[in-house]
């Protein structure tokens, strides 16, 4: 008679102490199997590729692991530049020149060849744009929230006249896209197929040929690794591990931190960073339909010029997407540059649809506004 | 007369070994095997009504690519239910395209203009 009792609160408890998530960690409730997948994919997530292996010949970094690091999966340091071309209403991704990624290394078989250190800027460019590496946690999550969820925060014509519209960026075939600072690409899994082409021309079954060098071939003998220069297999292992990634627990925030999370609402944060999202159906348990701290709502937004860089997609020079709030408290740097050095410059930085939240944050007093940034650093 | 049936005679003896010795590939290009066929879907970048041909760009996640695409005297384009002209395909528009690749590149079947939505 009182066992039904003491093991349901046997089992509160339970969850109650559930091991908070650090970042790096595997989403909790993965099966077996998925977390052997997990961890050999973080094997060839942190391999360090080499010109014989299939780096280059042109690249950004040797491996993921380079960009997102400490731990893996998480922000580096390194910044990288793109580039693209705005003929309003039209953005040229600048492909036949190389792509919007502008690779900062060349293997040495190719500084021989071209005497080049870098890909040669793109001379159709209207803009440069730097970028920094952001987390990776819990995009297996954000993957998963249905289109329709985001078409249903869209306001493109400002309906409800709060300043605020939102509209969902289209891939080149016009899908919605929520990957990537503009939103651009729409599957996390194009979006790491497409990485390992773009960040360090390791070609893949999904992406089987190499770029060119600013629109020219690459040299004969230069790319001695024959593509696809990874398989299947290791493609798919990095994907599992980086959608399996676990957005980290959010601290528990103090008096200030919770007093910090009415703010956000009522400051109008919360119009964008949409604090929870919910995914659709997933295979994977783990994934499926759960409710999940994201504060974004992976649409694009007006920031204001003096954010605008490049276009992409849909997205003109001043759109961006609603970056997630995820593991916010690791961020040295904030913004898709890393311009602002703290949390408060951030805010002050964002203008177009963005500028009536940073107007009521200025016009906080002090501790409220002291108080709001200790929510966002328990995130 | 003889003499010029006797040399034809001759002629295609020595020919039939080898023709029925040639290489697979050659009898492949003679013979009407389907070639195989792609669907391609992206943005259009440039359109070269004279030439007959599109620029697509296409990608994954941000690894992008440029395929050219030539248009024949049967394509059919389309347009949801109207039948567009090559010159009114421009910059930006997001096309599928249905074609095989040739000796002279990918030939495309078909061009369907895509209605991308808003939301």
């Amino acid at each position: 008679m009182t066992r039904l009792p003491v093991a349901v609160i046997l089992g509160l408890v339970a969850l109650g102490c559930q091991k908070p998530v650090k970042p790096g960690d595997p989403l909790p409730g993965l099966a077996q199997a998925e977390r052997d997948r997990f961890d050999r994919g973080k094997v060839v997530f942190d391999s360090v590729f080499t010109p014989e292996t299939g780096l280059g010949p042109l690249f950004n970094a040797t491996g993921c692991g380079e960009c997102h690091e400490d731990p893996a999966g998480g922000r580096g340091d390194e910044v990288e530049v793109h580039a693209t071309a705005f003929h309003a209403p039209v953005c040229d991704p600048l492909a036949q020149e190389g792509g919007p990624v502008i690779q900062q290394h060349t293997t040495p078989a190719l500084k021989q060849a071209l005497g080049i250190d870098q890909e040669p800027f793109p001379p159709s460019a209207t803009a440069r744009a730097m970028r920094t590496s952001p987390v990776i946690f819990g995009r297996g999550l954000l993957d998963l929230v249905p289109d329709s969820v985001l078409l249903a925060y869209a306001d493109p014509g400002d309906r409800n006249h709060d300043g605020v519209k939102g509209r969902p960026n289209r891939f080149l075939d016009g899908r919605i896209g929520r990957f990537g600072r503009k939103a651009f690409v729409p599957t996390l899994r194009e979006f790491n197929a497409g990485a390992f082409a773009a960040e360090m021309s390791v070609t893949n079954p999904e992406q089987p040929t190499e770029e060119s060098i600013g629109g020219k071939p690459i040299p004969t003998g230069v790319d001695p690794a024959a593509d696809p220069e990874i398989t299947q297999e290791a493609l798919d292992l990095t994907d599992d591990f980086v959608r399996f990634l676990a957005p980290p627990t959010p601290l528990k925030p103090g008096k200030d931190g919770q007093r910090g999370r009415e703010l956000f609402s009522q400051t109008g944060c919360a119009t964008c960073h949409i604090p929870t999202l919910r995914t659709g159906y997933s295979p994977v348990p783990a994934l499926s339909n759960r409710e999940f701290a994201a504060y974004t709502d992976l649409l694009l937004h007006d920031m204001g010029a003096d954010l605008a860089d490049i276009c992409l997609g849909l997205a003109t020079p001043a759109d961006f997407r609603t970056e997630p709030l995820l593991d916010l408290r690791g961020a040295e740097h904030f913004l898709h540059d890393g311009r602002a050095t703290t949390l408060e410059q951030a805010i002050e930085l964002h203008g177009g649809e963005g500028s009536g939240a940073r107007d009521r944050f200025k016009a906080l007093s002090a501790a409220d506004r002291a108080a709001l940034v200790a929510f966002l650093k328990s995130l | 007369m003889q003499r010029t049936i006797r040399i034809a005679a001759l002629t295609a003896i020595l020919l039939v070994p080898l023709v029925t010795s040639a290489p697979a590939d050659w009898r492949a290009l003679n013979s009407a095997q389907p070639a195989a066929s792609y669907t391609f879907q992206g943005t259009v970048r440039a359109v070269d009504a004279r030439t007959g041909t599109i620029e697509l760009i296409t990608g994954v996640g941000m690894s992008l690519r440029v395929v050219r695409i030539t248009i024949a005297p049967t394509t059919r384009l389309a347009a949801g239910g109207a039948a567009p002209r090559l010159a009114d395909l421009k910059p930006g528009d997001v096309v599928r395209a249905e074609g095989r690749r040739t000796t002279t590149g990918l030939v495309v079947d078909r061009v369907e203009k895509l209605a991308v939505g808003t939301p």
